[in-house]
């Protein structure tokens, strides 16, 4: 019987298999044309379309991306020293705890013409901070209070409270929109037409399917930005995966990014294409519901917890499944991140008996039932499954979309999660540990002395004390393994042979650093 | 028959209805609309700024009852994702999903009409068999996995056809065949019936003994009678096509209305979702309409009813 | 409402003999092929070679054994995350079987009852029916398929329910037609006249008529559910790993398509013969059903 199901299976399979094979490797194998180096044109591909181009009407990565490379901000923050350098400002001044003045760079022109000074900076902070307008990316801005005209190049901006990670948005998130031509159309408008001061101008632009940039030639040279070698980027929204691979195989994109690790090295084997993999911000970790009215009380016993770190191999899950520059984590916050240590935080080697100890002394000698909810990276909540099961937790699986995921912790309903968070691009602990330790919706542990120490940080200007504050607060998360660090989440970009480009941990595509080899 | 479409259009603005309703309700209990808009990122103020500022904190009747009331003034709305209006936003991805809609239906009766005539030309045989299997093919794979696959063939291998866009025609090749094969079978399996019971009939063996070639008999005769139930077959099937599109506009990134509705029911766009739901339903009804006055005019009985 | 019905035998269905069974080479092959996936689908316990939940980290996407490294430990090589295909293969008819009989059960209960009873008593529950029906197929499966699974979560059950509640169509709008074609006939205006009750003349004239289609509509719907399976996992919303469905194996296997086509092209060839033995069992028992000279 057993051998009749082979024969019959196996044949069919062969038959496919060998003539896919075949097929697949003359064709991957073959040169293509790579017109992009000869018309000077980088064709990216990316999945998600943004829903607007204008930068505080958009929550996608790609917009950030095009943000970065259409407009400038205030000032820049150096990717490899993390020193602040003033790019549309001059120089600045902390003049006390909520009060920012900028002297701003003169000489500088919008793409359509239109000169920058300080009402650029004026309209466009105080339009896009007040809620009315809608903006949707409200992180970015709802800690401005103010913006005053000092001068025809001078600037001062007034906080809420006194918020250290001013300056850290103003660096990164925080474009800076003509004033005229930004109060005469409006967002949409700017979608429609969009203009900024930055090294690529957008030529042209059909909203869902492409996006095109030109390299500015009047880009202005005192910029941190250097100046743009490519000529011209078009950039495709293709949301299928493996069409993306299909194109870049075939010769019809040049880049593409957030390429899943098994297929990034599967690309690396074509010699027409170059594999980069860098580290990036988002970190990975499981949270554990203990408020209250938890559906899994078992996690209100910290030796449970424990157990539950205990039995993870991240090392093992790293090197097979995560990839290139994933790092273990022992504390929840973007190592990079302003604030974030794990100086003395206890670190939860993989022990899968003492795990079994733990969760017999807290009175589970055969494990428990438990769920555990996830959103992305689906092999890698599978893995975690696995060692939970070799050790009696028996979790099980509901996949959802990042909205539904996110009512459902929202509600309480969330045992265990399988979670992941980017800061936005945002390299301050202000930025991460707070959303989920602060007693904000998304923090399902609720510990008043850890929110306090968070708070202190998030409004002490003194770095000293800063650090301070979020150390103790991240070693008291880690002590009583409020949540389980797990790893850093590595980011693979796949592009010709052709094209020069390094990665950034910000996963921010540089085009004016990009050249053709 | 006017009382007969009458009360078919009564039925249309009742589905119309119902279906909105319906839609609405889906998407609000499907997850918090402000947390999608806020993105990833977003702190819990900032939800709660969003949802204040779109009015999705206002009770859901109220919300409904607003977008009726706009609708019915001929204010389609605008889309809370793309901030565009919405009217606007389905027409242009209309174009897209029209011309793959048609193209797959040319690709259907293209595989359908040669299997379906062959079939019933060799009713019982071998070949018969083998017209049907032909036909099935196209809904043996998973829709992704044959897409996937005329790629692999079609753009990596041969390099004939671009894998994804939708700028030229040959952008649909591929599309209009993975969808367009999906449905041939329904097409293949009528025109063979409707061909079977065509040949057998009197007048054509009379024909034939007269001695008229086989050739004429068949196209000019059999396949015209046949005909008439593919093309109300054809205008049901358009629905689907126009509906069901969206892992193949995924897959080549063709960004129509299928790509637009799934976009909408992710991000829970109201006003597009409910905009699309509204369209393809009054659509459906009047395809039906058409293809049921069409069978009423072949089959009285059915009209009586 | 669109397909023809074939008018139904004036006598009662008692030609089907077993002479024409035998010689129905579409019904034989269809049914064997059936027969053999149905049993391994549930020897699989005893077939597989390992645990198909068993993950290995350190021997993921490995080929099966007639590739160079494959080995007679995994025959059919293991999945990304290490877990033996062929144990996963025959598991997963399970799941397949399972999905397209429990949908085509529901469905057509649904679809069956409600399509009767508009072709049987027309008028204004032909009406209702009617709206039914259109209100239906306007509705998009994915927002019922993605609100219900945010609600309650996906699971093997969630699928089965969504599809099964969403199939009925087909099922209505032929049982519709047939019931209209075999109301109208002698004997069951006969049996009205007579004075039988209603309940009486639909089990025992119309019923036996209308279920040749209904078996035939059954088999097509089986087939259909068992890819919109496939789909549902492709966006998404499908059954939750590490069940080994066909359908969630073949749109995980999607990524490894261009480099590790077994990986696809296992489950799919699968799939492809189930539904391709489905297909033919159903044209065979259409063909068992009618007369000879309609079929």
């Amino acid at each position: 019987m057993a051998e009749r199901r082979v024969s019959f299976v196996a044949p069919l399979s062969f038959r496919f298999s060998a003539a896919a094979l075949l097929m697949a490797g003359a064709a991957l194998s073959a040169q293509p044309a790579w017109a992009g180096k000869q018309d000077d044109t980088l064709r990216m591909a990316y999945d998600q379309a943004p829903e607007s181009v204008d930068p505080y009407f958009n929550n996608v990565r790609i917009g950030v991306i095009i943000a970065a490379n259409v407009w400038d901000t205030l000032l820049y923050r150096d990717p490899l020293t993390n020193e602040y350098k003033g790019q549309l400002a001059k120089s600045w001044k902390q003049v006390d705890d909520k009060t920012l003045e900028f002297e701003l760079r003169q000489g500088v022109k919008f793409h359509n013409g239109e000169e920058f000074d300080a009402d650029s900076v004026v309209y466009t902070l105080n339009f896009v901070a007040d809620p009315k307008n809608k903006a949707t990316t409200q992180q970015n801005v709802r800690w401005i209070d103010k913006v005053e005209k000092l001068g025809k190049y001078k600037v001062r901006l007034t906080t809420k409270e006194p918020f250290p990670a001013a300056k850290e948005y103003l660096s990164t998130t925080v474009a800076i929109h003509p004033a005229k031509y930004y109060a005469k159309v409006g967002p949409q408008g700017m979608n429609a037409k969009p203009v900024g001061t930055g090294p690529y101008k957008v030529t042209e632009y059909v909203p869902g399917k492409s996006i095109t940039l030109e390299a500015n030639k009047d880009y202005f040279k005192d910029s941190p930005k250097s100046q743009p070698k490519i000529g011209k980027v078009v950039i495709r929204f293709i949301p299928d995966r493996q069409t993306q691979m299909a194109e870049v195989i075939s010769g019809g994109e040049d880049f593409i990014m957030h390429v899943p690790k098994d297929q990034a090295e599967q690309l690396k084997t074509l010699p027409q294409l170059q594999v980069k993999s860098g580290n990036t911000m988002r970190i990975v970790f499981m949270q554990m519901n203990i408020l209250d009215n938890t559906p899994a009380p078992q996690l209100k016993d910290e030796r449970v917890r424990k157990a539950i770190l205990h039995a993870i191999d991240r090392e093992a899950i790293i090197k097979n499944i995560v990839g290139e520059g994933a790092e273990v984590l022992n504390t929840i916050c973007t190592p990079s991140q302003v604030g974030c240590t794990d100086e003395g935080a206890p670190v939860y080697k993989y022990d899968p008996a003492l795990s079994k100890k733990l969760l017999a002394e807290a009175g589970y000698p055969n494990g428990f039932d438990i769920d555990i909810v996830a959103y992305r990276e689906r092999n890698q909540t599978e893995a975690l499954i696995n060692y939970l099961q070799a050790v009696g937790i028996r979790a099980k699986l509901n996949f959802l979309q990042y909205a539904a995921m996110r009512d459902m912790i929202r509600a309480g309903k969330a045992s265990l999660t399988h979670q992941t968070w980017g800061s936005n691009l945002v390299n301050d602990v202000s930025a991460s540990t707070p959303v989920y330790f602060a007693f904000g919706n998304d923090d399902i542990t609720r510990d008043p002395k850890v929110r306090d120490l968070l708070d202190k940080g998030d409004h002490t200007i003194d770095s000293a004390a800063r650090n301070a504050a979020y150390k103790q607060a991240l070693t008291m998360i880690a002590e009583h393994a409020y949540a389980a660090p797990l790893w850093s989440l590595p980011v693979y970009y796949v592009a010709n042979k052709d094209v020069n480009f390094k990665p950034y941990p910000d996963e921010l595509v540089r085009f004016w650093e990009m050249s053709w080899k | 028959m006017l009382a007969f479409m009458i009360r078919r259009l009564g039925l249309a603005v009742l589905v119309a209805l119902t279906v909105s309703i319906l839609a609405f309700l889906l998407l609000h209990l499907s997850g918090d609309p402000a947390v999608a808009l806020a993105g990833e990122g977003a702190r819990q103020a900032d939800i709660d700024m969003i949802r204040k500022a779109y009015g999705l904190d206002r009770p859901i009747v109220v919300q409904y009852a607003d977008w009726l009331w706009n609708i019915l003034n001929g204010h389609f709305g605008t889309s809370v994702y793309f901030k565009t209006d919405a009217g606007p936003l389905i027409f242009s991805k209309l174009q897209t999903t029209l011309v793959l809609g048609l193209a797959a239906l040319g690709v259907a009766l293209l595989i359908s009409i040669p299997l379906g005539v062959l079939a019933a030309l060799y009713k019982g045989s071998l070949a018969d068999r083998l017209c049907l299997a032909v036909a099935v093919l196209g809904q043996a794979l998973p829709n992704f996995f044959f897409a996937l696959l005329l790629i692999m063939l079609f753009s990596i291998t041969w390099r004939v056809l671009p894998v994804s866009g939708s700028g030229t025609w040959q952008h649909f090749v591929m599309p209009a065949i993975a969808l367009g094969y999906y449905v041939a079978p329904a097409f293949m399996r009528l025109i063979r019936a409707g061909m079977i019971e065509v040949l057998g009939a009197d007048y054509i063996r009379t024909a034939r003994a007269k001695g008229l070639p086989a050739g004429k008999v068949i196209f000019k005769h059999a396949l015209r009678n046949a005909i008439v139930p593919v093309v109300a077959l054809a205008a049901v099937q358009l629905g689907y096509l126009l509906g069901g599109s969206v892992v193949i506009e995924t897959i080549f990134a063709l960004d129509g209305l299928g790509y637009l509705a799934y976009q909408s029911i992710t991000f829970k766009d109201y006003p597009v979702m409910q905009l699309i739901v509204l369209l393809l339903s009054v659509l459906y009804v009047l395809l039906t309409l058409a293809a049921d006055v069409a069978n009423a005019w072949l089959d009285p009985r059915i009209r009586v009813s | 409402m669109a397909a023809p019905i074939p008018p139904v035998l004036a006598e009662a269905p008692a030609r089907l003999t077993w002479q024409r069974l035998r010689h129905n080479k579409a019904l034989l092959a269809g049914g064997a092929i059936l027969l053999l996936i149905i049993l391994v689908a549930l020897l699989a316990p005893w077939l597989s070679p390992h645990d198909p939940y068993f993950q290995d980290l350190t021997h993921r996407t490995a080929p099966p054994v007639w590739y160079d490294k494959g080995t007679w430990l995994h025959p059919l090589g293991t999945d990304q995350l290490g877990r033996d295909y062929m144990s996963r293969l025959f598991y997963g008819a399970r799941i397949s079987l399972l999905i397209g009989a429990s949908v085509a059960l529901i469905s057509g209960l649904i679809g069956t009852a409600l399509g009767m009873a508009a072709g049987y008593f027309g008028g204004r529950i032909d009406m209702v029916v009617s709206f039914l029906v259109t209100t239906r197929l306007s509705m998009p499966v994915i927002l019922v398929a993605l609100a219900t699974v945010a609600i309650v979560g996906g699971s093997l059950w969630v699928v089965i329910m969504v599809l099964g509640l969403l199939k009925w169509d087909r099922f209505a709008v032929v049982m519709r037609s047939a019931t209209q074609q075999v109301r109208s006939l002698e004997y069951v205006s006969a049996a009205q006249a007579a004075g039988a009750s209603t309940w009486r003349i639909v089990r025992s004239e119309v019923l036996p008529n209308v279920v040749p289609h209904l078996i035939v509509i059954a088999t097509l719907e089986a087939a259909s559910a068992i890819l919109l399976e496939a789909a549902l996992s492709f966006l998404g919303l499908g059954v939750q790993p590490p069940l080994p469905s066909w359908g969630l194996m073949i749109s995980e296997a999607k990524a490894y398509m261009f480099f590790s086509f077994w990986l696809i092209a296992i489950p799919g060839s699968a799939l492809a013969l189930l539904i391709f033995a489905i297909n033919l069992a159903g044209d065979g028992l259409h063909q068992w059903l009618t007369p000879e000279d309609k079929a």
